[in-house]
C-alpha cells in the first residue's frame, strides 16, 4: 500500500486522519454525497489527492463505486452520510456482494452518544448490511480509524472480493487523535487461502485426463482472478468446450473455436447442453447458481465436478464436488497446466467426438432473432451493430432484463473487464452509474451503457455527474416501452396480461430532450437504416455524454429460454419450440 | 435430525452476536442452543452452539461461519470422544 510518511505520528482530527488513511489505502478517486454526519470528513476532502465526484444519488455512488472497480479490479470507493445516505448504499452493497466486487462503502454516523437514541438521521447500516457485506465496521474511537481502514481494504480486495463498510460515528470524526498507519494486518479469523493445494491439483488433472466429455464452466472469479490468460492456457492444452456465465463473459474470447457462449437461462444451445451432457465440470469460480443450473436435481447428471474456488462455502453448497480446490483461481489454472501435462503424458482421451457435436449444435442452433416484419427497429440488431462498430476494446455496461440478456449475447466479448453487469442481484438502474464509475476507471476508452427504458428511468440522475465532471459515457436506451422482460414472463407464463409493464416510454418522457436537460447530447433512432449512422454520431462526441434512444420493437423476445425452475433439457429456441434433438447425436 | 454441538471461538466484539445469529437466520439453520461466554483471553469469547442440521450439510453451516471475519476457529464437540474434531479457518478437503 502507499504510504504517506510525513503524516505518521501528527496530531490531527479523526476525519483527517480517515481521509489520510484513504490516501494511504491507495484511493483515488471516490464517489460521494456529503450531508450531517460525514460533514466533517469533506473539510480535510476539499484539500486531499483523492479526486472526489459528488453524485446526485447515494446509489449512483455505489454502482459507480463497482464499476470503477470492475474496469479497474482494485477496490471502488463510495462515502455518504448516516441514515438515509448509508440506506441508498444498501442496494449497491447488496448488489457488490453477489457479484463479489471489491469495496468500500464509508458512512458517517450520528455522535456516538446519541447512537441508539433514534436521532436525527439515525439508521444502524451496520446492523442492515450485515448480511451483504463481506465485513462491516463501526468506528466511535478516532484512534482505530486507520487500522479499520487498513482492515477494510485488505478484506474487500483479498479472498473472494466484496463490500466492506466502515460508519464512523462523528465525534470520532471531530475529535483529535494521533495518525499511525498501520504495518501489519492482525485479522485472526481471515486467512483466505490462495495456493490451491498439490493433492487437489493432481486429483483433478487425475479426473481430467480419463474425462471424454469435459467442459471448462467458467465463472465470474476468473475475471476476478486476472486468470483470462491462464484460462486460454488451460483450454488450449485440453482441447475441451468452453462456456463462460453472465458474469464471466469476456475471459475467454468469444471468437475462440472451443468457446460454446453462455449458459444458463438465457444461454446458447450449445453451452447449455455441453453442461447437461458432460461427464465433467471443469469449474473456475462459478458458483452453480440457480440461472446457470435451472433445476438442479436435472442438472448435468452425469457428469462429475471438480470445483476450483477461493470461497470454501461455495464448495458443496449447491453442487457436491468431487474434487474440490480451494484457491485463487488463476494459481489453480497455473498449476493445472503441468499437472495436465503429466497426466497426458500417460494417457490423455480423444475429445473430438464431443467436441464435433457440440461444434455441430452450436452450427445448428446459432444465437438468432427474428426482424420485424413492420420494418420497425429490432432491439437485438441495435446490439449487434453497437458491438460492430465499437469493437472488442469498448466496455459495455448493462442494466437488468432484455437488454442486458441481449447484450451478453450479442455483444461479442474479446477481452476480461469490459462487460459489466449486475447478475447476481439483477439491479435495474446499474448501467449509467456503472458505466460513470467505468469511465472514470478507464478514462480513455469508450464506454457505452446498454440500458432499458425502465432502467435508465431509475438512475439517470447520473448523468448530470457526468456531464459536469468530465465523464462522457455513452448511453444506449433500448426503448421498448415496457418493462420487457417481465413483459416477455407475462407472454409467455401469464396469458398474455400485461399487469404493470407497460411504461409507455416512446411518449413520455422525451429521452433526447432530458438528455439534453442533463447536459448531454441526446439522439434517437427508430429505423434500422439510421442504426449505424447514430452510433457513429455517438462515437465522434468525446466532450460529453451522449444518449441515444433507440426505439425497438415492442415484442421481440429473448431466446433461448430455460423456464424459471424447469431443466436445463427442456430449453426452447423459441416459444414453444425445443431443438431437435432426435437429429443430434450427444 | 442430527444435532451437531460446535464450539466457536469469536473475537469479543460488539455485534458478534448479531453476525452469529443472522447468519443461521438467513440460511435457514435452526439453532438448536446457544451459550456465550469469555475465555481466559479477554479478546475471545466462546460460543457453543448446537445446530440442528436439516436440508444443510454440517460442513456447508461451518463453512459459511467460518466466512465471519471475526470467527476464529470452529471445532465439532463429539460427546464422548478424546479430542473435538477440528475445523480451522479453512476446510482442509485433501489432507
Amino acid at each position: 500500500m502507499a504510504h504517506v510518511p510525513t503524516a505518521e505520528g501528527t496530531v490531527m482530527n479523526g476525519a483527517t486522519s480517515l481521509v489520510k488513511s484513504l490516501e494511504a489505502a491507495g484511493v483515488d478517486v471516490m464517489f460521494g454525497i456529503p450531508g450531517g454526519a460525514i460533514l466533517p470528513a469533506y473539510d480535510p476532502i476539499y484539500d486531499s489527492t483523492i479526486r472526489h465526484i459528488l453524485v446526485r444519488h447515494e446509489q449512483g455512488a455505489g454502482h459507480a463505486a463497482t464499476g470503477y472497480a470492475q474496469v479497474t479490479g482494485r477496490a471502488g470507493v463510495c462515502i455518504a452520510t448516516s441514515g438515509p445516505g448509508a440506506t441508498n448504499l444498501v442496494t449497491p452493497l447488496a448488489d457488490a456482494a453477489m457479484d463479489s466486487v471489491p469495496m468500500v462503502a464509508i458512512t458517517g454516523q450520528v455522535p456516538s452518544l446519541a447512537i441508539g437514541t433514534d436521532a436525527f438521521q439515525e439508521a444502524d447500516i451496520r446492523g442492515i448490511t450485515m448480511p451483504f457485506t463481506k465485513h462491516n465496521f463501526l468506528v466511535t474511537n478516532p484512534d482505530d480509524i486507520p487500522r479499520v481502514i487498513a482492515e477494510a481494504f485488505h478484506i474487500a480486495t483479498t479472498g473472494r472480493p466484496g463490500p466492506v463498510l466502515v460508519d464512523i460515528a462523528k465525534d470520532a470524526l471531530q475529535k483529535e487523535t494521533t495518525y499511525n498507519w498501520p504495518t501489519t494486518i492482525e485479522l485472526p479469523g481471515y486467512k483466505p487461502q490462495v495456493t490451491p493445494h498439490q493433492n487437489s491439483i493432481n486429483d483433478a488433472a487425475a479426473l481430467i485426463a480419463i474425462s471424454k466429455k469435459p467442459v471448462l464452466y467458467v465463472g465470474g472469479g476468473v475475471i476476478k482472478a486476472n486468470g483470462a490468460r491462464e484460462l486460454l492456457a488451460l483450454a488450449e492444452l485440453l482441447g475441451a468446450p468452453v462456456v463462460t456465465t453472465l458474469m464471466a463473459r469476456g475471459a475467454f474470447p468469444d471468437s475462440h473455436p472451443l468457446h460454446m457462449g453462455m449458459p444458463g437461462m438465457h444461454g446458447t444451445v450449445a453451452a447449455v447442453t455441453a453442461l447437461q451432457k458432460a461427464d465433467l465440470l471443469i469449474t473456475l469460480g462459478a458458483r452453480f447458481d440457480d440461472r446457470v443450473t435451472g433445476k438442479l436435481s436435472t442438472f448435468a447428471v452425469n457428469a462429475k465436478v471438480i470445483h476450483a474456488d477461493i470461497d470454501p462455502a461455495e464448495i458443496g453448497k449447491n453442487r457436491y464436488a468431487d474434487v474440490p480446490v480451494i484457491g485463487d483461481v488463476r494459481e489453480t489454472m497455473k498449476a493445472l497446466v503441468p499437472a495436465l501435462k503429466a497426466a497426458f503424458a500417460k494417457s490423455q482421451p480423444d475429445l473430438t467426438p464431443w467436441l464435433d457435436s457440440m461444434n455441430k449444435l452450436r452450427a445448428t442452433y446459432p444465437l438468432g432473432y427474428d426482424i420485424p416484419s413492420d420494418g420497425s427497429l429490432s432491439p437485438q440488431f441495435v446490439i449487434e451493430r453497437l458491438s460492430q462498430i465499437c469493437g472488442p476494446d469498448t466496455i459495455f455496461a448493462a442494466g437488468v432484463g432484455q437488454h442486458q440478456m441481449w447484450a451478453s449475447q450479442f455483444v461479442k466479448y474479446e477481452k476480461p473487464r469490459t462487460w459489466l453487469n449486475s447478475g447476481g442481484a439483477g439491479t435495474m438502474g446499474y448501467a449509467v452509474p456503472a458505466a460513470m464509475g467505468a469511465k472514470v476507471g478507464a478514462p480513455d476508452t469508450t464506454v457505452w451503457a446498454i440500458d432499458g427504458d425502465g432502467c435508465f428511468q431509475m438512475t439517470n440522475q447520473e448523468l448530470v455527474t457526468c456531464a459536469l465532471n468530465d465523464i462522457p459515457v455513452k448511453i444506449a436506451i433500448i426503448n421498448n416501452e415496457s418493462l420487457g422482460m417481465v413483459r416477455q414472463w407475462q407472454t409467455l407464463f401469464y396469458d398474455s396480461r400485461y399487469s404493470n409493464t407497460s411504461l409507455e416510454s416512446k411518449r413520455v418522457p422525451n429521452f433526447p430532450l432530458l438528455a439534453e436537460a442533463m447536459g448531454c447530447v441526446g439522439l434517437a433512432c427508430e429505423r434500422p437504416e439510421d442504426v449505424d449512422a447514430v452510433i457513429e454520431k455517438a462515437m465522434s462526441i468525446n466532450d460529453q455524454p451522449v444518449v441515444v434512444d433507440f426505439r425497438v420493437h415492442r415484442d421481440a423476445m429473448v431466446w433461448p429460454m430455460v423456464a424459471a425452475g424447469t431443466s436445463n433439457d427442456d430449453i426452447m429456441i423459441a416459444r414453444a419450440t425445443a431443438p431437435d434433438w432426435d437429429s443430434q447425436e450427444l | 435430525m442430527a444435532i451437531h454441538k460446535l464450539e466457536v471461538l469469536v473475537e469479543n466484539e460488539p455485534g458478534v452476536l448479531a453476525r452469529v445469529a443472522g447468519l443461521f437466520a438467513r440460511r435457514t439453520y435452526n439453532i438448536d442452543s446457544l451459550v456465550v461466554g469469555p475465555t481466559e483471553n479477554a479478546k475471545i469469547s466462546k460460543m457453543i452452539i448446537e445446530v440442528s442440521v436439516e436440508g444443510h450439510s454440517l460442513e456447508q453451516v461451518i463453512a459459511q461461519l467460518d466466512k465471519l471475519i471475526n470467527v476464529i476457529r470452529i471445532e465439532e464437540v463429539l460427546e464422548g470422544a478424546i479430542s473435538n474434531t477440528k475445523h480451522d479457518t479453512q476446510p482442509d478437503y485433501q489432507n
